[in-house]
């Protein structure tokens, strides 16, 4: 089997499929992207080349790229940071309790495995104003009708509009559970001699918590950071079904929202595909970056 | 040897498990609690693949901008009886399966599906820039031979094919017409001591009676953009913008007829429901339906609308009367804004006999009396209907029609282009917003100097 696994011929042969795959469905689309993110190309219509102008257009003219890169990027900031800290919370609680683990393991991962599209007009309807949150806010006296409560889907007012807001917290609900299964996993890896050994020295649960299970799990941190970004910066699913059609008047766009109305809405393809191409950037730049400030070593656990 | 042999059937068997396994997901794809449909629709399309082979039944499609079987709107049942009607009647000939999809995603699913080469042999289409996209690019089919055959002579006038009509011909069939009127609730007038306003000052004087006496005067959707601006336009009419005017660059957004449009689209918002920004239309047209609110501007096929929904005697309540006058604006105050649903045939089309048959049936007497009687639209032949039939309120929004002196399309549908479009009506919910009009309107100032003068 050496041998074999030596002999350049066989290991190109087991390359192949895989890289027959990837180029196809992953490689040759983004190459084609790139070339389209450089046209002009609409449907029906003749494919045009422009060079550069559709980036140009996307960076000095397009109000809404602005507005749709602030909301990503807050998407982006707020998902790393409380999916970190919850997911860790929730994490470090799960693998300290003795009973009801995999019941809760169970009921805060199940969001994940739901459709965001559905998951998305639940949410749609828990924060209309006339049924849901302002109903029960209603029902317990606190605002006099429920048209009079906050407008969680409407309201355009301040630098990040409430909507965003609220979709970023229902995207925390919805994948902080991925984030807790990473951690446990990495968590119970970890060797409890370490931690007996600390016990010993009279460390408390918090000292361990910071002095040992933090530093083991970095690489970990990595990870999932890496995977929230990416996930952030592509966000779609919950903003398109939660945010009226027209997105608020182009304020609650998302780099994803974006991009289809673009290429599908206006059938703009090849400036889509430069949006796409930005996303694309974005996503490869955020991670190196989480990968760069993230450093860590490999220890043996 | 031996081994190099074991490596490539490896591989091969490795590549071959890969491709099989996206194959099996596409087949699993199918949701469990649908099974014994797509059972039934897989056998259905064996069936007909096998009798298209035998060249027996000719397969067409047909795309719709709303679910047939959950629907509530009458037009859009009439459409599903002519669906079945065609089969029943032509069945063993021609058979129509109907691809539908929500309103929002109607362009988007057609564009994709005319990238991919199955443009659906017939689909629905509204006129003005969405036709355009189609009818100058040769994926929709031209008509006249088809007309010419008598077909034509059936419909009331050449002028309901205005909207479809191009330079070298005729790419679409009309099927109904719409008008926008402004419906009222006349037991909340009366309450109210209101009368029918025939100036937007008397509109505004109107409102603040209904809200004196206890009620929200006007339900609206700014959440779905185009509601606000069907409002925004008629304004923009009444206050003498031509639109072609615009067009032509002989007069601009920033013209004191569209800012004062937007003035006047402020002060009428004070009399909107509390919820208005995020209201979509089914939601502000039901509030209307459910007495909850006594006006709703609308196009007439909100009748439809109404008229599947609502308790039984509401349609007994309802007036209608045209869009008011602007004083010191456009002399001429009886133009309407009209909206007809049309049918575009695919230029590729592999049986345009099966596609052409299938347009007849929607313009027949027995659909375009549906269309009048039951759906409460104007029917586009010159079919006699039964007007004690017919919903109350259609006979009200023919006699605004008949009143026209002219008809002019939705804004958002009649500018260069559909972007153009929805910049407009976004420009409107930021004015509705409170952003002062010049400022709101930068936008589609900005699109125009950039893609369009």
């Amino acid at each position: 089997m050496d041998k074999l696994l030596r002999n350049k011929k066989a290991i190109l042969l087991f390359i192949a499929p895989a890289f027959i795959l990837f180029t196809a469905v992953l490689f040759y689309p983004i190459c084609r992207a790139v070339y389209f993110s450089f046209c002009d190309y609409k449907v029906n219509y003749p494919i045009k080349f422009v060079g550069f102008k559709n980036y140009v257009l996307l960076f000095t003219k397009d109000k809404t790229m602005r507005i749709a890169l602030r909301n990503s990027l807050f998407f982006l900031i707020f998902s790393c940071v409380s999916q970190l800290i919850f997911g860790l919370l929730l994490a470090a609680l799960l693998t300290n309790i003795k009973f009801g683990r995999n019941l809760f393991k169970n009921i805060y991962y199940l969001p994940c495995v739901l459709s965001s599209a559905a998951l998305g007009l639940l949410w749609m309807f828990v924060f209309t104003p006339k049924l849901g949150i302002n109903q029960m806010m209603a029902s317990f006296g606190w605002i006099s009708d429920c048209t009079e409560g906050p407008q969680w889907l409407f309201n355009t007012d301040g630098y990040i509009i409430l909507p965003i807001i609220v979709i970023s917290v229902v995207a925390l609900w919805q994948y902080v559970g991925q984030s807790m299964m990473l951690y446990m996993a990495q968590i119970s890896g970890i060797s409890n001699d370490i931690y007996e050994a600390a016990y010993i020295d009279g460390a408390t649960k918090t000292q361990a918590f910071v002095k040992i299970t933090l530093p083991l799990i970095r690489p970990m941190v990595a990870t999932a950071m890496s995977l929230n970004a990416i996930g952030s910066l592509k966000f779609f699913d919950l903003v398109y079904n939660m945010i009226p059609e027209g997105f608020l008047g182009n304020r609650a766009h998302v780099l994803a929202t974006h991009l289809y109305d673009q290429a599908f809405k206006y059938n703009k393809l090849g400036y889509g595909s430069a949006i796409g191409v930005v996303l694309l950037v974005m996503c490869l730049a955020v991670t190196l970056f989480i990968n760069k400030v993230v450093k860590c070593e490999n220890y043996e656990m | 040897m031996k081994k190099k042999l074991l490596s490539v059937i490896l591989t091969a068997a490795m590549t071959a498990s890969l491709l099989m396994g996206c194959g099996g997901s596409a087949d699993t794809s199918a949701p469990s609690s649908d099974t014994s449909a797509s059972t039934e629709e897989k056998a259905d399309t064996a069936d007909t693949a096998d009798t298209a082979a035998s060249g027996e039944v000719q397969e067409i499609t047909w795309m719709f901008w709303d679910d047939l079987n959950a629907t509530e709107d009458l037009i859009s049942k009439g459409y599903a009886e002519v669906i079945e009607r065609f089969n029943k009647d032509y069945e063993g000939q021609y058979h129509v399966t109907p691809i539908t999809t929500n309103l929002e995603e109607y362009y988007t699913k057609l564009n994709a599906l005319v990238a991919a080469g199955e443009t659906p042999d017939v689909f629905i289409c509204s006129p003005g820039a969405n036709m355009n996209d189609y009818a100058l690019t040769g994926v929709a089919a031209k008509l006249d031979d088809y007309l010419a055959d008598g077909w034509k002579d059936t419909f009331t006038s050449d002028a309901v094919f205005s909207g479809s009509t191009y330079p070298d011909g005729i790419y679409a069939v009309p099927l109904n017409i719409a008008a926008a009127c402004v419906f009222y609730n006349t037991e909340m007038f009366e309450a109210a001591g209101a009368e029918v306003p025939k100036t937007f000052t008397e509109l505004l004087d109107t409102c603040q009676k209904l809200q004196d006496a206890g009620y929200t005067p006007i339900t609206i959707s700014a959440g779905t953009a185009w509601c606000l601006s069907m409002v925004a336009g008629y304004l923009c009419d009444r206050n003498g913008l031509v639109l072609d005017d615009v067009k032509e660059h002989k007069t601009d957004w920033m013209d004191e007829k569209v800012i004062n449009a937007g003035l006047q689209i402020q002060e009428l918002s004070k009399y909107f429901q509390k919820t208005a920004a995020g209201d979509d239309n089914d939601i502000a047209t039901a509030a209307f339906y459910n007495g909850e609110a006594a006006i709703l501007i609308q196009g007439s096929w909100a009748i439809g609308q109404i008229n599947g929904s609502c308790a039984e005697g509401f349609a007994e309540k309802v007036g209608v009367f045209a869009f008011p006058a602007v004083e010191g604006g456009n002399p001429d105050a009886n133009r309407v804004i009209a909206k007809s649903d049309s049918l575009c045939m695919s230029a590729t089309t592999k049986c345009p006999e099966a596609a052409v048959a299938l347009m007849k049936y929607f313009t027949d007497d027995t659909a375009q009396k549906y269309t009048a009687e039951v759906g409460g639209k104007i029917p586009v032949t010159s079919v006699e209907y039964d007007t004690s039939v017919a919903p109350p309120e259609l006979a009200y929004v023919m006699d605004v029609f008949r009143n026209a002196s002219s008809t002019f399309g939705f804004y958002n549908e009649s500018l260069a282009d559909t972007e153009a479009g929805s910049t407009f009506d976004n420009c409107f919910v930021e004015i509705f917003k409170g952003t002062d009009p010049a400022t709101a309107l930068q936008p589609i100032q900005d699109y125009y100097e950039m893609n369009v003068w």
